[in-house]
């Protein structure tokens, strides 16, 4: 991109390269940028710096992006996209409770990724994000009267591996070279010790409109070190809003009144509207004009509102003691507290966190503008101009693969310094094997299904050779993205064996590719064949894996015979050539079967099944 | 899966190997060994980070994570002057796990009273621990100090246990 930066500029005072920060939220976006010392906002002239993250298709074919979007929310609510980012890199099962209170359209699209539905079109959220940014990149150019094509983008810290990719994907489709992404909370350490002057332990703490992040940094000369991070990406000032809604929906006439885009939307608005009025006044009165679909006048006050959002700020309070606890600290020994995101402005929350760690929050940061002013910072070391600074961030999630029996094995511990790396080595089970599948998993617990699947990376080109001969050595090393990136080797031959990675959330490389291109041919035949065979691969597995540990396990007599029955069903499937559906779904009966299996049984099972293996 | 060993977290630091390490200096040096080497201030103009700056920003993290704790640092210092040492050393002396099964138990049925005096006692037992295995590797007999950290897990263990206890 660097032939259309603004490098060969005549003015020689203009900076050579121009990289910005956006703090793209739930809510509300902005982008930031650096030029000598202090960073400030971008906007334009006389505008707003915040732009809503909202994006309406309007049916008269016009697509609007931001304030102009959302002054359409209640003529056109069914076509105004907002809080995506609660979608992003997740699939369309896991944000089921989010879809049901949005009055837009979400639909399962292919590997049951949602997909918004305005009109006849359907988009990913990464493609509105895209838009969003597209947006903020307009504002930012003609603030600085340049173009821009490099960016530092936030994101909040707890999101794992397949949020960040989702969201630089979302850049890449906006034409942004997403330089870094950033977690939000350590963007706005940086705002706040960028002076020097406030070197010490700080805890940053970010409530935003749909996430929560709390991250602890030790600030010392320049060097901004995380030493542990906790979150939630599901909890923000949009659930505040939505138990205000609750309480106006009860009060409506008539119950269909929840299935209404218009009225969804206008309660939503109503909802917000009474949450600000109680950050100052002692009790707000709402008086709500739907026209024929009824009228409502509701009082609420403070005590009220708070009572119903104290379990809420629990919460984040039981996620500020454990990072704190993450990192070896008392709470006595936090120097400083910042608070971060628009939700911080709620009277309980300032209360509730004073009184946990002793000492009022610090207030000279603006909540709004922290991110994105931390993003520029981090932008301007990005871009070179800027060496006495540096971030050392942690991964906010553990990394593990699965293991025979559906546990995880972790490789790289939560709260580890990034970049970090670990390598293992792996071989082949039976003989002339060329590829092997590896399931990447992302949490803290024990058991492969209680965490999220990644991905699956499938190395290929493996010589051909007898079994358990080949050495293949498997490097993980999560980037300073907080992305993972796999890297394998024959150690005997040198080949480097290629990695295919099928993503479960967000978009797959082809994809970004075919977006990018606005191809309009859909490889829906590549991708059903592709599904055939992984579930096919997966089911020979599971066969092998559950006989494997019925030889081992001790069951009673109708126990096994259930197991029995379920592989006999999976194997005489396996020699039709029935697809991916069908597989499927004999499959998920297999684990169905062997899920009712007590636990211990089967886990010592496992370990005597997993040591046979390392032995070979 | 065989998982495989860090490269030597004393080399990857650049730094004699020695138990003794001053943890302020330590961390000094990780500080600018970071500032030299992370991504941040080593990007390419054009391309994405470059795996070598991340392998060598990603060997000093893990490194600075061995390092600073003294038994991983133990471990670290076997490996690299005796490896296969911790491996080999695995079969305790049956007096010690006899002591160390008196000491679960003793754990595992002490209630709130007794809690602090038997926190010192396994404090002094880990502390007493580290002091051979010291005096061990400067004997240079790597595989007593080997057996050392082996045992040193029996009392680490308990401590954590003990420490669970509410």
């Amino acid at each position: 991109m660097s032939d259309a930066s603004p490098n060969n500029s005549a003015d020689p005072a203009e900076p050579t390269r121009i990289v910005i920060g956006i703090d793209l939220g739930t809510t509300n976006s902005l982008a930031a940028v650096r030029a000598g010392k202090t960073p400030h906002v971008l906007r334009e002239q006389g505008g707003d710096p915040l732009t809503p993250s909202m994006v309406c298709l309007h049916p008269d074919g016009e697509t609007l992006v931001g304030a102009k979007a959302k002054a359409m929310r209640l003529d056109h609510p069914d076509r105004t996209v907002f809080s995506v980012k609660r979608l992003i890199g997740r699939s369309a099962t896991e944000s089921q409770n989010d879809i049901l209170e949005l009055p837009y359209e979400v639909v399962a699209g292919e590997r049951d990724l949602p997909r918004i539905q305005l009109g006849d079109q359907q988009l990913s959220p990464e493609a509105i994000s895209a838009m969003v940014l597209k947006e903020i990149k307009a504002t930012a150019e003609q603030a600085l009267g340049h173009p821009v094509h490099e960016a530092v983008i936030t994101v909040p810290a707890w999101f794992d591996d397949a949020q960040r990719q989702a969201t630089k994907d979302a850049a890449e489709l906006a034409e942004l070279k997403c330089l870094r992404i950033l977690n939000e909370p350590t963007a706005a350490a940086l705002a706040y010790g960028l002076d020097g002057k406030n070197d010490g332990t700080v805890l940053v703490y970010d409530l935003g409109g749909g996430t929560f992040d709390v991250s602890i940094l030790r600030i010392q000369d320049g060097i901004f070190r995380v030493l542990a991070t906790k979150g939630d990406t599901h909890l923000g000032g949009d659930d505040f809003d939505q138990l205000l809604a609750q309480r106006i929906l009860e009060l409506l006439p008539s119950k269909q009144g929840t299935e209404d885009p218009y009225v969804l939307q206008a309660v939503r608005s109503a909802a917000e509207g009474l949450k600000m009025r109680l950050g100052e006044q002692d009790s707000a009165t709402l008086e709500l004009d739907l026209g024929e679909r009824g009228q409502i006048e509701l009082t609420v006050t403070r005590a009220e509102f708070e009572a119903a959002i104290a379990p809420l700020v629990q919460r984040t309070l039981d996620c500020v003691t454990s990072a704190t606890r993450d990192a070896g600290l008392d709470l006595a020994q936090i120097d400083d507290v910042v608070l971060v995101g628009g939700s911080t402005r709620v009277p309980l929350v300032r209360d509730r966190l004073e009184s946990l760690i002793g000492k009022p929050p610090h207030t000279d940061v603006d909540p709004d503008q922290a991110v994105a002013l931390g993003a520029a910072i981090q932008a301007d070391v990005l871009a070179g101009n800027d060496k006495s600074l540096l971030l050392l961030d942690v991964i906010p999630l553990s990394l593990g693969i699965e293991t025979l029996g559906g546990t995880v094995q972790k490789l790289i511990l939560r709260n580890s310094t990034i970049p970090t790396s670990v390598s293992e080595e792996f071989s082949t089970g039976v003989d002339d094997q060329t590829a092997v599948d590896l399931a990447i998993y992302q949490g803290e617990r024990e058991l492969a299904k209680d965490c999220r699947l990644l991905g699956q990376f499938k190395l290929r080109g493996i010589p051909p050779l007898p079994a358990g001969l080949p050495r293949i050595l498997v490097t993980f090393l999560v980037d300073a993205d907080g992305v993972l990136r796999v890297t394998a080797r024959e150690q005997r031959t040198g080949v480097e064996a290629s990695i295919q990675i099928v993503p479960s959330f967000g978009l797959t490389r082809d994809e970004v590719r075919r977006m990018m291109l606005e191809s309009i041919e859909h490889a829906q035949d590549d991708y059903l064949a592709r599904e055939a065979i992984e579930a096919r691969a997966k089911a020979e597995s599971m066969v092998r894996g559950t006989k494997k540990a019925l030889q081992l396990a001790e069951l009673p007599p109708d126990q096994t015979f259930a197991v029995h029955k379920a592989v006999k069903a999976l194997e005489k499937l396996l020699t039709s050539d029935a697809d991916a559906a069908a597989l499927q779904s004999a499959s998920d009966d297999l684990t169905k079967v062997t899920a009712t299996i007590a636990d211990d049984v089967i886990s010592a099972a496992v370990t005597k099944a997993l040591k046979e293996e390392q032995q070979q | 899966m065989i998982h495989v060993p860090s490269p030597d977290a004393f080399a990857v630091f650049g730094i004699e190997r020695t138990l003794d390490l001053d943890e302020q200096e330590l961390e000094m040096h990780y500080l600018k060994l970071s500032r030299d080497c992370h991504p941040d201030h080593n990007r390419a103009e054009t391309t994405d980070d470059c795996a070598a700056v991340l392998q060598r920003s990603a060997e000093i993290n893990d490194a600075w994570k061995i390092l600073r704790d003294p038994w991983r640092r133990a471990r670290a210092l076997l490996e690299a002057e005796s490896p296969g040492a911790l491996e080999r050393n695995k079969q305790l002396d049956p007096m010690f796990l006899m002591e160390a099964l008196e000491l679960a138990e003793e754990v595992a049925h002490a209630d709130s009273e007794q809690k602090p005096a038997l926190t010192s006692k396994l404090e002094a037992a880990i502390d007493a621990d580290f002091a051979a295995l010291r005096q061990d590797v400067l004997d240079g007999d790597f595989d007593a100090a080997a057996k050392r950290v082996h045992q040193s897990h029996y009392h680490q263990k308990a401590l954590h246990d003990l420490e669970a206890k509410s």
